[in-house]
């Protein structure tokens, strides 16, 4: 199975120097591209790339239903670019033909990977309107009633993804339902609530008929329902939308109860601390729209606001994040390039919100969060707090729960906000949102460097599909058109992949500490900008397989295991013989790989 | 001790900066060389040392009604507020610091008073530890074209230089005086560094007294004698570090710089660091952001950009950058500023730090100091206040060599033997007065004061201490490890030392460092692999003892054989170290300054000389937050951190 990940992946772009046997003549250029199960060549051709770095290259791209591949034909500058078409976000011809000026006319690719794509072709016998053509289609099936790649895409993988979140499981890991919290299947057809799950967990006391009240009361139904619940407190994460207020200020005497038996299911909440991830403003501002945030009615709460911005504002920095980096990274002022931005600045916000909802949840009090619809800033503060209170979210497998439940399930709207195969560039509903949440993730494993199972390399690849489409796992704005689409059974699932292959995604440092709680410093001294996915593309960014921190431990952890062996060995081969060594001790064998150096450093004693 | 109006006072509050619930009460004493904050918690009781000599500055504040404040801050970055109950005993303890921290004489300092457990004949021994001859002769000299010139011997070419020089083979006692007499302070063009494989070299000097249109022939004959030197070059450089206007500025005043026309062959290159008195302020502005308790993200960034420090940096490290590719290319480049003793040192050593991995060891960056710093005459008295003088003469010039090396090592983490730990550690006591390497401003000032006879040096100490400063991602056989380091010198490659400005501040500092893991593993390693020697050792014995059957030994024999391959695989792979004794020496801190004192009589602690050869300068005593595996280290949000988010919100 070939492996695009690492193919079009940060490092190995502009780099990738193919080592295949055959002959390179230019006939050949393109024949080492290994093609997917199902993926099918469209047209191949001569091109120039526009290469920011490198200047001008000529070589040849291939289209496909699933990528641009471009092989540089002259030897002197080995460079392939191997690009999902699900990247694209939009295409443009540039210039015409009686423009002037070398390779003035060609192609200029937007990507929603942070870079910028320019190919330039002969002028002569409109060169380029096929190749235009095809990309449009093909990026955009969409918009030309054809299938997503994901639906085409035959791979076959011994790991089966989509048995990684079971919803039932995950309550029972949680140890729902109980005494206080039941487990409801009022949404099984989704009347309740088109961009819920089929499954939710709600107050013990709630009656069936209480829901759909209270589902009339909240921005599209998304009503209060159980995200996470403490193993030694009860204390609980609530999700759901903002209540619809209006400008008349409405009450809803079932929403005010509602919230109040979220309350009572934990002996230690007084007040339901109700977060609502937008600033003040926004609101007040809802009102007007008939939403708006709960007021002194609601008795025994209090509201925090979380000050952080909508979709538009986060859109826009990240836009001025890549005016900054792509393709030369700002020179005179970097820092006040980065400021103005915000980018960091928003990172921090997100983060601290979601430090606050953990802290207040580990010290025994029931939080209730929402923003607008709850589907954008609400799952980026459940998500993030559960990684910080629950080490089980902290491992390969339950980092992936966490998505596919809090992100997945609960109705992000992926096909939204990234627009999938759409050939609506300009839509307003675009948004990072998911990007800004997974950039949360590596400030905190880089604040935390043992605690996470898995790597940077895991997220730079999640991101990377985000766009692809090669996999089901994103597709779609919620479970109910999941269904209708027949997704899980017609797709292949992103964990699919990654769990076939789960070596190159573990940290080599991670040790298991179960029932700790990370509070990241979300400070300006400690955030970072993420170089190696926002700069990736920038060839000065130092490209290292493998960070030399981790593999220098892999080798050293490799070395011990040899030394322990060895030193087994020696005292097998000891114990046969009639000669025993005095006071041999040697370390377990078998704990080695499990136990924290620390633990095994302990065990270690020089037994002469 | 007479400067010591109050040695004690009672009742003083040692306030936390973060959260003032965590403040702590005890007594303040005042000894001849410390201040020293005893908690009178019982049980929990730390002590808190600060070295007079550390102390950059004391203020009083209004009082209030809970007491006087005292503000202090450190050389290291370390500040200290405290609050004292009478403003009597506030104004006798302010007074005392001040005389305390600003020595008068030379005498006073505290590597003349300082004596650890160390016989004399060692403390002899270690002076010689590091040696600037063998360095020499390291790079392959003296050889054909470079030799070692008596001419300064007296210090009387010189003032300021070293006794021993390398100069041209070809270039005459005259032309080497006459070259000095046209050169400010005398310092003619002498070699810093010389390339074995290459011939290039290094060479470094103050301004030409040029004026507007002055010449001297024996300086051009100097200029020629080391071009000739590297046969394979038909040209040099000559870099002035200085911006242009400065470097023009400084000819109204009959100094300047090289007229191309009057050299032969030489290409002239202006370079822009900035001045002392630039770099004093930049510093001066970036701490003031470092001090901010919960910057906005405009505050910081803005503040970091606007004070400029690191576009400074990025100035000293691309000059290094420029000398050594010219180096490593095989061209001679002789680099000045004015004097030849602040960005001259700097760029010279960064440029070396650049092209020889071996200033990259342990080792390595002790002799680099010593030998570009120490012996070419860095003005420390005043660039680190060691003495009262003039504040205008205060300048962290050698902080951003540290600095360099510090982005460097970011850039590069295999490339170097050492850790951030050690960079932190000498920068503390280069401004410490514990060791007597930088006191005074040159070498004929060294000899006056006799500091080799009355001082300890630093450079055995650290090595003594080194299983604290290696980098567990070092390898010699690594491709960073060897020729010339190329680094990226975009802005955004420019990172903030935290370690360094915020070093003090505990919140802020990552809670789990995977370093610590990789030498607890590395060190798991090499015990067991002596346990593995000495299990086959045993083996061997034993065998002997019962003669054992030919085809035992054979079997045995196989084994023992892999087993050492394995060990030299293991010793390619690692830097052999001399670890006997010091494998379970991890105790970190003792050596930064950072030092954890089990409650003892106070007559004891007042004794400086502690134990043998650690560091009671300063530092709160903790060492919980340095270990990666302590088990407070995530569980609650610390509430020492500064900007412990809900601040944010």
């Amino acid at each position: 199975m070939a492996s695009p990940v690492s193919e079009y992946h940060s490092s190995s772009l502009d780099s990738r120097i193919t080592s295949t046997g055959r002959n390179s003549l230019k006939m050949e250029l393109l024949a080492d591209v290994s093609l997917l199960p199902g993926e099918d060549r469209i047209t191949d051709q001569e091109i120039i790339y526009m290469c920011p770095f490198n200047g001008a290259v000529k070589g040849k791209v291939l289209i496909t239903n699933y990528r641009l591949y471009f092989k540089s034909s002259d030897t002197e500058v080995p460079l392939a670019l191997d690009v999902p078409l699900g990247v694209i976000s939009r295409v443009e011809k540039m210039g015409g033909a009686s423009s002037r000026g070398e390779n003035s006319y060609g192609l200029d690719i937007t990507c929603k990977d942070m870079r910028n794509l320019r190919f330039a072709l002969k002028q002569e016998g409109h060169s380029r309107r096929g190749i235009f053509e095809m990309i449009f289609r093909y990026a955009f099936p969409l918009s030309h009633s054809l299938p997503l790649f994901a639906y085409v895409n035959q791979e076959k993988y011994t790991e089966n993804g989509w048995l990684v979140y079971k919803a039932m499981e995950e309550f029972r890991r949680q140890g729902l339902p109980n005494n206080k919290w039941r487990i409801t299947f009022i949404n099984k057809s989704y009347d309740l609530c088109d961009t819920y799950p089929t499954v939710l967990a709600v107050p013990f006391k709630s009656k069936e008929d209480d829901l759909r009240k209270v589902a009339a009361f909240r921005s599209r139904g998304r009503i209060p329902v159980l995200s996470w619940i403490h193993r030694e407190n009860q204390a609980v994460i609530v999700r759901c939308s903002q209540p619809l207020v209006g400008m008349s200020g409405k009450r809803n005497k079932d929403d005010e109860r509602y919230l109040d038996l979220i309350r009572e299911a934990n002996d230690t909440t007084k007040k339901l601390t109700i977060y609502d991830a937008r600033p003040n403003v926004n609101a007040v501002a809802n009102k007007a729209t008939g939403g708006g945030y709960e007021g002194d009615e609601y008795l025994n709460a209090e509201l925090v606001f979380l000050d952080i911005q909508n979709i538009h504002v986060m859109r826009e920095s990240l836009k001025k994040l890549k005016d900054i980096v792509y393709p030369n990274v700002e020179e005179s002022h970097w820092l006040s390039s980065l400021e103005s931005t915000h980018w960091l600045e928003h990172i921090k916000l997100v983060l601290s919100g979601a430090i606050q909802v953990a802290d207040k949840v580990s010290s025994g009090n029931s939080v209730l969060v929402h923003c607008s619809d709850g589907w954008d800033r609400t799952a980026q503060l459940t998500s993030l707090a559960m990684l910080m209170l629950d080490s089980h979210y902290r491992t390969l497998r339950g980092f992936q729960v966490l998505i596919e439940k809090e992100w997945i399930s609960f109705g992000h709207k992926f096909a939204s906000r990234i627009g999938h195969g759409d050939k609506n560039h300009a839509d307003q509903d675009r948004s990072p949102i998911f990007v800004q949440f997974i950039d949360c993730v590596w400030q905190m494993t880089k604040q935390f460097p043992t605690a996470f199972e898995f790597n940077e390399h895991l997220l730079l690849t999640i991101l990377d599909h985000l766009y692809s489409c090669r996999f089901g796992t994103f597709l779609y704005n919620c479970e109910s058109i999941r269904d209708q689409q027949e997704l899980r059974s017609k797709t292949v699932s992103l964990w699919s992949l990654v769990n076939s292959k789960m070596d190159i995604y573990l940290n080599p440092f991670y040790t298991p500490e179960s029932g700790q709680v990370l509070y990241p410093v979300a400070s300006m001294r400690h955030l970072e900008l993420w170089v190696t996915y926002y700069i990736r593309w920038n060839p000065r960014i130092r490209h290292q397989q493998q960070s030399p921190v981790e593999q220098r431990y892999k080798e050293l952890l490799a070395l011990r295991e040899e030394y322990l062996k060895k030193l087994e060995q020696l005292q097998l081969s000891d114990s046969s013989s009639p000669y025993q060594l005095a006071n041999s001790t040697t370390p377990n064998t078998t704990s080695s790989t499990a136990s924290t150096p620390s633990q095994q450093y302990t065990h270690l004693q020089t037994p002469f | 001790m007479e400067h010591i109006r109050l040695p004690k006072v009672e009742n003083v509050r040692l306030l936390n900066r973060v959260s003032p619930k965590r403040s702590r009460v005890g007594t303040l004493y005042l000894t001849a060389t410390h201040s020293i904050f005893v908690e009178s918690e019982a049980g929990g009781r730390s002590e808190t040392w600060v070295l007079h000599s550390l102390v950059c500055s004391v203020d009083k504040q209004a009082a209030s009604a809970s007491g006087c404040p005292l503000l202090i801050r450190c050389k290291n970055f370390q500040i200290l507020h405290f609050s004292i109950p009478r403003e009597q005993d506030c104004q006798d303890v302010h007074l005392s610091l001040q005389r305390l921290s600003q020595p008068q004489r030379y005498e006073e300092l505290y590597c003349f008073s300082y004596k650890p457990n160390v016989d004399e004949e060692e403390r002899r021994r270690d002076w010689a530890f590091v040696d600037l001859k063998a360095d020499f002769s390291r790079m392959g000299l003296p050889n054909a074209q470079w030799k070692l010139s008596p001419v300064n011997q007296q210090y009387k070419v010189s003032d300021t230089y070293p006794a021993e020089l390398f100069v041209p083979d070809s270039a005459a006692p005259p032309v080497l005086v006459g070259s000095s007499k046209f050169r400010s302070r005398g310092r003619f063009p002498a070699l810093s560094y010389y390339s074995k494989e290459n011939h290039a070299a290094i060479c470094r000097s103050s301004q030409p007294l040029s004026g507007f249109s002055a010449r001297c022939l024996e300086d051009e004959q100097m200029l020629e004698a080391i071009l000739r030197s590297n046969p394979r070059s038909d040209f040099m450089y000559v870099v002035d570090t200085r911006p242009k206007l400065n470097a023009i500025a400084n000819r109204a005043a009959g100094k300047g710089y090289e007229n191309e026309d009057n050299y032969s062959n030489i290409k002239f290159q202006f370079m822009g660091i900035e001045n002392i008195h630039v770099m004093r302020n930049s510093q001066q502005k970036m701490l003031e952001v470092c001090e901010l308790r919960s910057p906005s993200m405009s505050d910081f960034l803005e503040g970091l950009e606007s004070s400029g420090w690191l576009k400074h940096i990025k100035a000293v490290l691309d000059t290094g950058v420029f000398i050594a590719k010219a180096v490593a290319e095989g061209i001679s480049v002789l680099v000045h500023c004015s004097d030849g003793w602040d960005r001259t040192a700097q760029v010279c050593s960064v440029a070396c730090v650049l092209l020889d991995p071996y200033y990259r060891t342990l080792k390595g960056l002790m002799v680099l100091i010593e030998k570009d710093w120490v012996s070419f005459g860095h003005k420390f008295t005043q660039r680190c206040n060691h003495l009262a003088g003039d504040p205008k003469e205060v300048s962290p010039i050698v902080d951003q060599f540290l600095e360099c090396v510090w982005q460097l090592m970011e850039q590069f983490p295999c490339a170097f033997e050492y850790n951030e730990n050690l960079l932190i550690t000498v920068h503390s006591h280069i401004y410490s007065c514990q060791f007597g390497n930088f006191i005074g401003n040159n070498q004929q000032e060294r000899r006056e004061l006799r500091v080799h006879e009355k001082t300890h040096s630093l450079w055995s100490y650290l090595w003594t201490n080194r299983a604290e400063f290696i980098n567990p991602l070092y390898r010699q056989n690594h491709s960073q490890s060897q020729g010339l380091l190329r680094p990226s010198t975009a802005p955004y490659c420019f990172k903030f030392w935290r370690g360094l400005y915020n070093r003090f501040d505990r919140g802020m500092h990552p809670r789990q460092s995977v370093e610590d893991y990789l030498r607890v593993i590395r060190e798991e390693t090499q015990q067991l692999e002596e346990q593995l020697d000495s299990h086959k050792q045993k083996i061997a014995e034993l065998k002997q003892e019962q003669g054992w059957s030919d085809a035992h030994r054979a079997a045995a024999f196989d084994q023992s054989s892999t087993a050492r391959a394995l060990g030299k695989n293991l010793a390619l792979a690692n830097t052999p170290q001399d670890y006997t004794g010091s494998l379970l020496a991890s105790t970190p801190g003792a050596v930064d300054g950072l030092l954890v004192l089990a409650p003892q009589d106070p007559d004891q602690t007042a004794d400086p000389n502690l134990s043998n050869g650690s560091d009671p300068e300063s530092g709160i005593a903790d060492v919980s937050c340095r270990s990666p595996l302590s088990e407070d280290s995530a569980r609650d949000p610390d509430p020492d951190s500064d900007e412990a988010a809900y601040s944010a919100a």
